[in-house]
C-alpha cells in the first residue's frame, strides 16, 4: 500500500518537474516521430474513405440531377396543360361567338358547374339563373346541338334537364326525309325516335333535327343521328336509338336561346 | 503479443480520435484507454499505461511533454482505485466513472498547461469542452468493467 503511494507521489513529483524544467526551454518530445506514422494512418483512412465515399457520392449527385429533372419536368407538364386548357378555351368560346352571332334568341352563355344530385335524372346545374334572364324551358344548346331544356331556374342558378333524360321529349324529323316524330330521352346515353312508321326506310347515321312544332324548340336544331333501327314484328312504328350530337359528359358551356 | 495489441489500439484511438469532431470539441478517447488499463491491471499498472499513452499523446501533441503523462498516468491510478475500492459496477456507475476520471484527465491538462505554458483557452469555454468530452465518453463507461465482473 505504500510502496503504491510512494511510486505515486514519485510520479505526480516527476511530471511536474519535467513540465517545470520545460517551462523556460524548448519542448521535449521524444515519440514526436509517431506523428509520421499518425500521418500515415490519416492519410490511408483518407484513401478508404475516399474510395467508399466516391461512388456514394455519384450516386447522390445523380439522384439530385434526377430530383431537379423530376422538378423541371413536372413544372413543364403543367405549364402544357394551362397552354392546352386555354387553347381549348379559346376554340369553345370562338364556337359560341358563331352560335351566338348566329342565334336571333341568344340569351346569355352559362358554365356548367355540377351534375344534378339525382343519380337517376340527367340534369346540369348552370351558374346563372332568372338575374341573367335565364327562364324556365329556355333551351340549350351548342355549336354542335341541343342540349336539353332548363327545367327549374332559381335568381342565380338553373336546372338543365338534358335531353337523354327520361323526362324529355322534343318534336324531331329526320333531316333528309323530312318525317316527323318524337325524340324521347332513354335515361342512359342514347334517345329513342318514337312514332316512325313502320314503313319508312331508315339508315344508320341519318340526321335527326328539331321540327319546331312543339312550340318549344326552334326549328332545326341538330340532335342526333340513328345508330339502330328496328323493325318488330307487330306494331306500326319502329324501333330506333338516336346518339346525341352533344356528349353530356363533356358538356362545359352552354348557350341559352329563348323558346320558339 | 499482449503489448502488441495496446500499442496497436493506442495508436488506433489516437487515429480516430484525430478524424472525429463533433461541435468542434474532439473527443477525448484516449482517457477511456488509461481508464480500461487501470481497471484490467491495478493501480500501478494502470499508472504505468497510462504514463505511456500520455507520453505517446504529449509527443504527438507537440506542445511540450507533460500534460498528458501526469492526467493519464492518475487516471490509471484512479481508475483502477475506485473500481477495486469504491463501488461495485453497474451501468450507470460506470458511465458516471468514465465521466468523472475524463473531467479529471482535461482538468489537469488544462491546468497544467495554463501553468507552464499558455492557457489553451478560456475558462467558459474549457468548462464547456471539458463538460462535452465527458458526455461523448459516459456511453463508454457500460463497457468498461473489471474480468471478474465480466
Amino acid at each position: 500500500m505504500n510502496r503504491k503511494r510512494l511510486l505515486l507521489f514519485l510520479f505526480i513529483l516527476i511530471s511536474l518537474s519535467l513540465m517545470t524544467y520545460q517551462s523556460n526551454r524548448p519542448p521535449l518530445l521524444p515519440l514526436k516521430s509517431l506523428n509520421s506514422a499518425l500521418n500515415v494512418f490519416y492519410d490511408i483512412k483518407i484513401s478508404v474513405q475516399e474510395f467508399i465515399n466516391a461512388p456514394l457520392r455519384r450516386m447522390l449527385l445523380r439522384e439530385e440531377e434526377n430530383r431537379r429533372l423530376r422538378t423541371e419536368l413536372s413544372k413543364l407538364l403543367k405549364e402544357q396543360q394551362a397552354w392546352q386548357e386555354a387553347f381549348r378555351e379559346n376554340q369553345r368560346l370562338r364556337a359560341f361567338l358563331a352560335v351566338k352571332e348566329k342565334e336571333q334568341r341568344y340569351v346569355t352563355a352559362a358554365r356548367v358547374i355540377a351534375r344534378g344530385t339525382d343519380q337517376w335524372s340527367n340534369t346540369l346545374i348552370l351558374d346563372k339563373g332568372l338575374t341573367d334572364g335565364i327562364k324556365k324551358d329556355m333551351v340549350a344548346i351548342t355549336d354542335k346541338g341541343l342540349v336539353g331544356k332548363i327545367s327549374d331556374v332559381s335568381p342565380s342558378y338553373a336546372y338543365l334537364l338534358l335531353l337523354t333524360d327520361i323526362n324529355f321529349s322534343a318534336a324531331a324529323r329526320l333531316q333528309e326525309s323530312r318525317t316527323e316524330g318524337v325524340l324521347s330521352g332513354t335515361g342512359f346515353r342514347t334517345c329513342q325516335l318514337k312514332y316512325i312508321p313502320y314503313e319508312e326506310e331508315l339508315k344508320q347515321g341519318a340526321v335527326i333535327v328539331t321540327s319546331g312544332l312543339d312550340t318549344l324548340f326552334p326549328e332545326g336544331i341538330p340532335l342526333g343521328y340513328i345508330s339502330k333501327v328496328s323493325k318488330r314484328e307487330s306494331g306500326i312504328f319502329q324501333y330506333i336509338e338516336v346518339i346525341p350530337f352533344v356528349d353530356n359528359t363533356k358538356i362545359e358551356v352552354v348557350a341559352i336561346i329563348r323558346r320558339a | 503479443m499482449k503489448y502488441l495489441l495496446w500499442a496497436g489500439i493506442t495508436f488506433l484511438t489516437f487515429g480516430i480520435q484525430g478524424s472525429i469532431s463533433l461541435f468542434d470539441i474532439t473527443p477525448n478517447f484516449t482517457v477511456i484507454l488509461a481508464s480500461y488499463a487501470g481497471i484490467r491491471e491495478k493501480e500501478l499498472k494502470g499508472l504505468f499505461f497510462g504514463s505511456l499513452i500520455g507520453i505517446v499523446e504529449d509527443s504527438l501533441s507537440g506542445t511540450f511533454l507533460g500534460p498528458n503523462l501526469l492526467s493519464k498516468g492518475l487516471v490509471g491510478y484512479l481508475a483502477a482505485f475506485l473500481y477495486s475500492k469504491f463501488f461495485v459496477w453497474n451501468p450507470v456507475l460506470g458511465m458516471l466513472t468514465v465521466s468523472l476520471l475524463t473531467i479529471v484527465d482535461s482538468f489537469i491538462v488544462y491546468t497544467a498547461r495554463s501553468i507552464f505554458d499558455t492557457m489553451p483557452s478560456g475558462i467558459g469555454a474549457a468548462a464547456f469542452i471539458i463538460a462535452m468530452q465527458a458526455l461523448y465518453n459516459a456511453p463508454l463507461g457500460i463497457f468498461l468493467k473489471k474480468k471478474s465482473e465480466q
